[in-house]
């Protein structure tokens, strides 16, 4: 009955065809692409097309106290748009307008539900584009790749998307609208876009984002080396580093997701290789050239199998076929896969991927890696089968290892994925209770009933005083693997 | 409170060489304000002391690097203690291999600068003052100078951070890797808020190898027009810049003396550099010299080695047009690329009016416009009321096109007259939130931030 009543008023603003509240319907809404963790669909869809619908929507959840999430593609991987109280889901596809393109000063403004390649593909006949390039970056959305703060391979030498955002239009849990940032540099006051930028929807809706365009290089240079064992790739990486070369991405895929592509792909990656490194340079044309020469060197240094090297756009792509192609390979050698993201020190490579491939030992599982090497972000994919008892909460356990793993040399439980739903019970391993609770005035500043994505990002107490939010146990508390502080 | 019962008490934190009470505070007046007492913390537990101290008492805390950026911000509502974190100076960690390092706060950037070039690795600040600077002071006030063009500002290469809070407690955020994305992004929210919800006791960074090679190429130009023409062109090439400075004819002038380089008169300059290996940097230069001949330069240098140093710092750190006994305010104005000439333009023809010498250098290519106004000190005193409408003036017309203006430095009687800050837009009261969510009893460089915060 209520539900009803709400609806009708939704129906007032967005129309009729922008609301979903059929429950078979809701059932597209029940995860991201996290999908075996958890689904919980929410109680209705709501899709604005506009900033004014979004806070006509955002005072209705305020008056009736319902939690609302923002919701962009749903290409998040941690869970972080499932609606874990029921709630409003917030879809904002139909706000993919372009609204500017300034090249003169490089900068455009977009609405959140623009994909993050159509704003590329918008500008790259003035040779511009957005740098930001995460594997999604097909599907997902700019609005998405600001509330996780985005990477990419690229974003070894061009940042994540927090050094691409300029400006926000942010609608507030209360309704307001609020303007962080700009179109120029450096505005005065607290820099609420970079803290809103990875705030994984709990701080407000983005509605208007401004961003920052880049100038194509003159010159991209891109160079396949395999090697033997993945220790060796490991430290070709930080040499490169050390020697003072910043590549715009270094891509590593261990010898799991090099048979599996191989068996799909037919790549022809060399007999007996441990591991491939895709390295990709761009920048002046001569100055990549003595790059790449250097590159070489190191490679042959220690022994590479085979160096292969791009002569023009065709055999780049080809080269990149592999590394692009690497998680959906790893469907053909396992049922499911539980795809872990942690990061750590560069120079903690080698030692920390034997401990994961112990860790694999130990729990009888296959664990692939195909990950951003540059950054030090680890993707260990943790095989299994959930229709073998207790296989998922096995999977569970051993990327919670994994994770203790990552901090305990000084890395961090998400590189690029996020906290979400997925490891909120985990972040109290990396942030002590005073570091959270400084957090949590973040968002009590932004949102004081939090109603914007409750349940995600900050673990909430057991006594729940100041959040409004009904306690609910995570799956990992449930299952005994993870205790809440 | 008495100022010696309060240095007594800081004394048993520090230790008693290491409090200032009285008369020894002088040093560390703010806009004509005089500390109660002044604290030089040795560790993060002392500092952690002072605040709880600072706090139980409801003492207003000025935190305090090398002094040489105070002027920033409004004049302080209150001032009880200033606590100056030069002891705090060690480097905590650096490893070369993942191009990571954390320091303390109090650590002046030219030791890092000397540590990290053993490893052939720097961080790529060169804010004014850069000889003295301490770590701390160039977050807090997120100072940046032409280096910012290639690698970004202190937002964009601090990936971890601690700080000590008003009530004493010490938080992290971040961490020692280069990407992380769990939970907020809290060294966005310090980086920049001068010391107004708390004090930062160590950060760690992303570092950058330093270039094999760097050069610099220098094209005068006599009409402003041509100078714009050239500076789009080449912010629209393929040429990577570490630094792109725009230099107003005074700037120029003055830049010019201090270098060795007879610079005629009335010239804008563009100084570019380049870096990198040298086959690139020769090309990169050589298209550079071709977009300034094209667009009308009228003169053109190479500069490299000691001369280039000397030019850059002399960039830097540019501060006074004429001379000594002279006060001076500093205007930085942060526009759009393509607003800068007018911006320059705008400021220049106004100091005239008020009759002030007048100077500006620009970070072109992110839209930064330093404006340098000098005048004699009589002037200042008399009256500072014309010189704030100027710049009341002068923020119009930047904000009409987006931007924003803020004092960098200025004598009080200036300050008193026109907002150091300017308008922060409708977030402001998120702001206040934030701030009262961190420091609610307002002790943290009370008055000094945006919107009076």
């Amino acid at each position: 009955m209520e539900k009803r009543r709400i609806v009708e008023e939704l129906y007032a603003i967005v129309g009729r065809d922008w609301v979903i509240a059929d429950p078979d319907e809701l059932t597209v809404y029940e995860c991201d692409a996290m999908t075996f963790l958890e689904r919980t669909a929410p109680d209705i869809v709501v899709l604005p097309s506009n900033t004014e619908q979004v806070v006509e929507v955002v005072k209705l959840c305020d008056r009736e106290r319902l939690p609302f999430l923002p919701r962009g593609a749903g290409t998040g991987l941690s869970g972080g748009a499932i609606a874990v109280a029921g709630g409003v889901i917030i879809g904002l596809n139909r706000m993919n307008r372009i609204l500017d393109i300034d090249l003169a000063n490089q900068r455009a403004v977009v609405e959140p539900g623009v994909v993050n390649l159509a704003l590329t593909q918008a500008v790259q006949e003035h040779r511009h584009y957005f740098a930001p390039d995460p594997a999604s970056q097909a599907a997902s959305s700019i609005g998405g790749n600001v509330a996780e703060n985005a990477g990419g391979p690229h974003c070894l030498k061009y940042g994540t998307t927090t050094t691409h955002i300029l400006g926000l239009e942010v609608v507030l849990a209360s309704g307001e609208i609020v303007q962080f940032g700009g179109t120029t540099l450096d505005c005065p006051g607290y820099d609420l876009t970079g803290l809103f930028t990875g705030s994984e929807g709990t701080l407000g809706i983005a509605t208007k984002v401004t961003v920052r365009l880049m100038r194509q290089a003159e010159a991209v240079k891109t160079l396949l080396a395999s090697f033997r064992a993945i220790d060796t790739a490991s430290t070709v990486v930080s040499e490169i580093i050390a020697t003072g070369i910043i590549p715009s991405a270094m891509e590593m895929m261990d010898r799991h997701i090099i048979g599996a592509l191989e068996e799909w792909l037919h790549i022809g990656y060399p007999e007996g290789a441990g591991a491939v490194l895709l390295i990709e340079l761009d920048g002046p044309a001569a100055e990549i050239e003595a790059q790449a020469k250097q590159i070489e060197q190191i490679c042959v240094r220690h022994g590479a199998l085979d160096l292969r090297v791009a002569r023009d756009e065709q055999e780049r792509a080809l080269l990149w076929r592999g590394r692009k192609g690497a998680v959906a390979a790893v469907g053909r050698i396992t049922h499911e896969f539980y795809l872990q993201d942690g990061v750590v020190p560069r120079t903690t490579l080698p030692q920390v991927l034997r401990e994961v491939e112990a860790i694999a030992e130990r729990n009888a599982f296959v664990i692939a890696n195909v990950f951003h090497a540059g950054d030090g972000n680890l993707h260990p994919l943790i095989c299994f089968d959930s229709r073998k008892e207790g296989e998922l909460q096995r999977a569970i356990a051993a990327g919670a290892e994994i994770m203790r793993l990552c901090l305990s040399v000084g890395g961090s439980i998400t590189g690029e994925h996020g906290i979400g739903l997925e490891k909120i019970d985990f972040i109290p391993l990396m942030y002590s209770p005073d570091d959270l609770e400084a957090m949590q005035r973040v968002r009590l500043a932004f949102d004081p009933l939090l109603r914007c994505n409750p349940g995600k990002l900050l673990p909430t107490t057991k006594s729940c005083s100041e959040t409004n939010v009904a306690y609910r146990p995570h799956r990992v508390e449930r299952e005994g693997l993870a205790q809440r502080i | 409170m008495n100022s010696k019962r309060l240095a007594d008490r800081l004394a048993r934190i520090v230790g008693a060489d290491h409090v200032l009470a009285a008369d020894s505070c002088v040093p560390y007046t703010v806009d004509d304000r005089i500390p109660t007492a002044v604290a030089f913390p040795g560790d993060a537990q002392e500092l952690s002391e002072v605040m709880k101290l600072a706090s139980s008492d409801g003492l207003s805390v000025i935190p305090w690097g090398s002094g040489t950026t105070i002027g920033l911000g409004g004049i302080p509502t209150r001032v009880d203690l200033a606590v100056v974190l030069t002891r705090l100076n060690r480097i905590i960690d650096h490893e070369p291999g993942d191009l990571t390092a954390t320091f303390q706060a109090g650590i002046p950037l030219c030791d890092v600068q000397a540590s990290l070039h053993r490893s052939g690795q720097f961080l790529p600040f060169d804010p004014a003052h850069c000889d003295r600077r301490t770590i701390g002071g160039i977050l807090a006030t997120n100072s940046s100078g032409p280096s910012r063009h290639r690698y970004g500002t202190a937002r964009d290469l601090v990936i971890g951070i601690r700080v000590v809070h008003a009530d004493g407690t010490i938080t992290k955020g971040g961490a020692k890797v280069v990407k992380s994305v769990s939970g907020y992004d809290m060294n966005k929210l310090y980086v920049g808020s001068l010391g107004t919800l708390g004090i930062i006791l160590e950060a760690t960074f992303k570092l950058h190898p330093l270039p094999a090679v760097e050069r610099t190429w220098i094209a005068l130009f006599q009409a402003g027009e041509g100078a714009t023409r050239a500076l789009a062109r080449i912010l629209h090439a393929t040429v990577v810049c570490t630094r792109i400075e725009l230099l107003s004819s005074g700037a120029a002038r003055s830049i010019g003396r201090q270098v060795g380089c007879q610079f005629p008169e009335g010239t804008a300059a563009l100084a570019l550099s380049v870096g990198g290996v040298p086959e690139a940097v020769d090309a990169q230069i050589a298209a550079i010299r071709q977009f300034c001949r094209q667009e009308g330069a009228a003169a053109e240098f190479l500069v490299e080695d000691r001369t280039q140093d000397s030019l850059w710092k002399a960039v830097c750190n540019f501060s006074s047009v004429t001379g000594d006994g002279r006060y001076q305010v500093t205007l930085k104005a942060s526009v759009l690329p393509t607003h800068v000439v007018d911006t320059i333009h705008y400021g220049e023809t106004l100091a005239g009016r008020l009759g002030l010498e007048s100077a500006a250098i620009s970070e072109a290519g992110c839209g930064i416009v330093r404006l340098y106004w000098t005048g004699a000190p009589g002037l200042a005193a008399n009256d500072p009321i014309s010189i704030a409408k100027g710049i009341e003036d002068l923020r119009d017309q930047v904000v009409r096109h987006g931007g924003s203006l803020v004092i960098l430095s200025a004598p009080a009687a200036i300050k008193a007259a026109v907002d150091v800050w300017g308008p922060v837009g409708n977030a402001l009261s998120l702001m206040r939130e934030l701030k009262r969510r961190f420091d609610p009893n307002g002790l943290l460089n009370p008055g000094r931030f945006v919107g009076g915060i």
